[in-house]
């Protein structure tokens, strides 16, 4: 697969940031779960978001990294079109799921959502039980029997390491869970519907390490079904738990790579200089 | 770390999803209907909202028309309210409503500003908080209760001390002149004081509280007291949020109806001295409403309706706009 | 600056005193106003209690030099007005603190807002002359009906306003957190906005209760008073305020005494309605937050 065209403002020196993909078999080419294509967002009459191409991989974790302000959280959003909760936030371009463009109008966004999962930085545990939590997803699309959706929490619950923690108290408010498992309920929460794609904004930024260091065991395990996309603050983080990295900086996508590659080797003197602690 | 998943994880995750569709038709339309019903509840009901609101300025202009129609804007400041000859002016009403009102915002503005900075500022915390709740308490009491209070308790001190001893110290002031009633303008004024200030007690409170430390800080620093840096530093910032207080509890007390009705004493005469009774526009209408013997005579009461409407709603609407404008 | 600095140091004792002067009066305003609180209150428990009985919370008035009479039909109709009151105001001002508080940025929605602002600050004898000319004129006769559309065009903004606010109050990223699990708005706001926002509204409403018990204004030519009891709300009922009302201004002392009954028994109402309204704060949140269920 030829690379994609270059985004307008990088200048023609620097090789695009994807040229380190070019030599991706055709295998990795089948893999692609989303195309990201010319992506831009503005916050009303501020543009957040610069002609973003990128490709996103099934089965693989991508993890975005880049300075505070840089837009990988608006990218995050953009992709399930939660920006649609406030008017004033828009975006052009496209961003291809299997091949369909979900940016298009009249796609049905309650659809879409169902598809992709997203936890936040911030654990957000609604106001009821432990179990319903973790239901209520499933209980917008699916009508199961009692013990089919007991056995679909449980899965959840176990696939979020959290089971074995809340068995004897699912009736309990999400509330009464510290803040890591609070996250991971959340996780379960989101996984539960069984989505293709997985965002995690910050996932463990607001945990004390232990919790962290779970997260991102749980991570590591889950893209063996999912299609993970891991925005973070954390480069260590992202070098331990990611295939592949994107570099941000200034709303613009300066480099994308695989992991190792990007960090051993980064192309743009950018991302080498976030990555070694200049800047950032 | 993570438990053993209860199956092949793919197997069962494709079987999941087959049936998953299946069942999402069905519970996606009936998702849809509940959802379409909902919005046009919502929606319902603001416009059900919207409905009431209009209907209230149409009711009241309508209502009026007769009267508006008879007297035009001479309404305003004649002062001949004669229902058996059909002829009626706003004047003695609007002098009561204004006299009383604004006597009792001097009053309750200059008491509740200088015990809102006490809590502010003075009061140590539990001390403060406990006054504060009994303050608060204050506003919650009815109208009608304050009536009675007033009536039964403040009209008896006014007539045997409080007017006496006006009249003693001041008697050569025309407001304090002429045969001293219970109730009077200057019951009906105290009451009304009572009323309306916890109101602006509270907001000058919240604004002092509100302001950044640092306004103390500085001038303490320049060697000032401490009442002086509230009172040279404080108050001066937090003014147009006290202003709005005080126009929030005017608005109060231009609109009081039954507590005003028992205490003024209900003559609807103009007369210089606060010792005599008065009538304001919300009593003319509590008492003689029902026995409103002609059309022109409801219409007239309706019209002094209109009017008390209109300048509650701009006198309350510059004190929102002044906290609001002011919010630090 | 330079002349306070000097004026400092030459005359601290004069602006000393009068700082503190002025503060020792506003201790005294501070003290006067929970004083009249207290003076207030005081009577009214005083007078009241002479004149509270069984018979008195039972009984039908009866006419001045008779004995036993009581302001029964008072209590039954202030609370029948009061509770259809709610059931107009409630959900129709909940739906549209709703609307106002999810859809904030639309231009109907700040609409709403500024009304529900507006319509906070009407005098309640003028929303008492549109009950009139809407449901009085109309129909030809006095009604509870009446009454209660009244109060409950008084209760609207607070309800609207506290609903809003506890809506608006809850972190937005649960909103998003149950979007992006691709639910409807309409689930979002009913199984989650609601269920956060519970504890504000629940208290907002037992205080729009609070605000309304003892309206008398709107009253007096709606509902209008009624000697006998009556259960039918379309006709002319008793309300206790207006007894109260009745029974001061009137001549007899044994009637003075029966009103300041009825006020004492006002009174209770409205604190225990406040009361309520802030422990049912403190109890609903604090059971989200201990875990002890949803």
């Amino acid at each position: 697969m030829a690379p994609a065209p270059e985004p307008g403002v990088i200048p023609a020196q620097l090789a695009s940031p994807l040229a380190g993909l070019a030599n991706r078999s055709s295998e990795a080419a089948a893999r692609e779960k989303v195309l990201i294509r010319d992506l831009s967002f503005y916050y009303g009459s501020f543009q957040a978001l610069h002609g973003i191409t990128a490709p996103l991989y099934d089965k693989c974790v991508t993890a975005f990294i880049g300075p505070s302000g840089c837009g990988k959280s608006t990218l995050l959003r953009v992709l399930n079109r939660i920006y649609e909760l406030y008017p004033g936030q828009r975006a052009s371009g496209e961003v291809l799921i299997d091949g369909e463009n979900i940016l298009r109008p009249g796609l049905d966004l309650n659809r879409l959502r169902a598809r992709i999962g997203m936890v936040f930085q911030k654990p957000t545990p609604f106001p009821m039980s432990i179990f319903d939590n973790v239901a209520f997803g499933i209980r917008l699309y699916e009508r199961l029997p009692r013990s089919e959706l007991s056995d679909r929490v449980e899965w959840a619950l176990r696939r979020a390491a959290l089971w074995e923690e809340v068995k004897d108290k699912l009736k309990q408010s999400g509330h009464s869970l510290s803040g890591g498992q609070q996250q991971r309920l959340c996780i379960a929460r989101a996984i539960a519907v069984e989505p293709e794609i997985l965002l995690l904004d910050e996932p463990a930024s607001a945990l004390d390490p232990i919790s962290t260091q779970r997260i991102e065991e749980l991570i590591a395990e889950l893209k063996s079904d999912y299609c993970v996309v891991i925005v973070t603050h954390n480069m260590q983080q992202a070098a331990r738990s990611s295939d592949y990295t994107a570099f941000m900086y200034l709303g613009r996508l300066v480099e994308f790579d695989e992991t190792e590659r990007l960090f051993t080797r980064p192309r743009d003197k950018r991302t080498e200089d976030y990555i070694t602690g200049r800047f950032g | 770390m993570s438990d053993p998943e209860s199956g092949p994880a793919s197997v069962q995750a494709s079987a999941l999803r087959s049936n998953r569709r299946l069942a999402a038709g069905l519970a996606e339309r009936r998702e849809r209907v509940a959802a379409r019903l909902f919005t046009a509840v919502l929606y319902g009901c603001c416009m059900l909202f919207l409905l009431v609101m209009g209907g209230l300025a149409v009711e009241l202009l309508w209502g009026s028309r007769l009267s508006l129609a008879a007297f035009g804007p001479g309404f305003l400041w004649s002062t001949e309210w004669n229902p058996v000859r059909g002829r009626f002016g706003a004047a003695p009403f609007l002098y009561g409503t204004v006299v009383s009102s604004l006597i009792a915002l001097l009053l309750a503005g200059s008491v509740g500003i200088l015990a809102g900075v006490f809590l502010a500022e003075f009061a140590p915390r539990r001390l403060g908080a406990a006054l504060g709740t009994m303050i608060e308490l204050l506003a919650a009491i009815p109208s009608i209760v304050y009536g009675l209070w007033g009536l039964f308790v403040l009209a008896p001190v006014v007539s045997g001390w409080i007017g006496p001893a006006l009249q003693a110290a001041f008697g050569f002031l025309p407001i304090f002149r002429g045969p001293i009633y219970g109730v009077n303008m200057l019951t009906a004024a105290l009451v009304l004081a009572v009323m309306i200030v916890p109101t602006i007690t509270a907001i000058t409170r919240d604004l002092i509280k509100a302001t950044p430390m640092y306004y103390r800080e500085a001038a303490l620093a320049l060697g000032a007291t401490r009442w002086e840096s509230v009172a040279k530093v404080i108050l001066p910032t937090v003014r147009r949020g006290i202003f709005g207080a005080c126009m929030l509890a005017l608005g109060r007390a231009l609109g009081e109806t039954i507590a005003t009705t028992m205490v003024i004493g209900n003559r609807p005469v103009i007369s210089a001295s606060l010792l005599a009774p008065g009538y304001t526009v919300a009593s003319v209408i509590a008492n003689e409403f029902t026995e409103a013997t002609s059309a022109l005579y409801l219409s007239a009461l309706i019209e002094l309706g209109l009017i008390l409407l209109v300048t509650s709603l701009l006198v309350v609407g510059l004190g929102r706009l002044m906290l609001r404008l002011f919010v630090p | 600056m330079k002349p306070a600095v000097i004026r400092t140091l030459s005359v601290p004792a004069r602006r000393r005193l009068s700082s503190a002067l002025w503060a020792a009066a506003a201790m005294l305003c501070t003290f006067g106003v929970a004083l009249i609180l207290l003076l207030v209150i005081g009577y009214i428990l005083r007078e009241g209690f002479a004149a509270l009985s069984w018979s008195f919370l039972t009984h039908l008035p009866r006419p001045v030099g008779v004995p036993g009479g009581g302001v029964g039909n008072g209590l039954v109709g202030s609370g029948m007005t009061v509770a259809l009151a709610a059931l107009m105001a409630f959900p129709a001002g909940m739906l549209v603190g709703i609307y106002v508080a999810v859809y904030a940025y639309l231009s109907l929605a700040r609409l709403l807002s500024f009304l529900a602002d507006v319509l906070a600050g009407v005098p309640s004898i003028a929303i008492g002359i549109y009950a009139y000319t809407l449901l009085v004129a109309p129909f030809g006769g006095f009604s509870a009906l009446s009454a209660s559309f009244a109060l409950a065009v008084l209760m609207m903004p607070l309800v609207i306003r506290a609903t809003e606010g506890a809506v608006r109050a809850v972190p937005r990223e649960l909103r998003e957190a149950a979007t992006a699990l691709g639910a409807t708005d309409y689930r979002v706001t009913c199984k989650v906005l609601l269920v956060a926002a519970r504890p504000g509204i629940v208290t907002g409403l037992l205080l729009a209760l609070a605000r309304v018990t003892g309206e008398t204004a709107p009253l007096l030519f709606t509902a209008f008073g009624n000697q006998f009891w009556e259960f039918d709300p379309t006709k002319p009922m008793a309300e206790l305020p207006l007894q109260i009302f009745t029974y001061a201004i009137s001549p007899y002392r044994d009637w003075h005494r029966q009103a300041w009954g009825g006020a004492l028994i006002l009174v209770t109402a409205v604190f225990v309605l406040s009361v309520a309204a802030r422990l049912s704060f403190l109890l609903l949140r604090g059971r989200a937050a201990d875990g002890t269920g949803p």
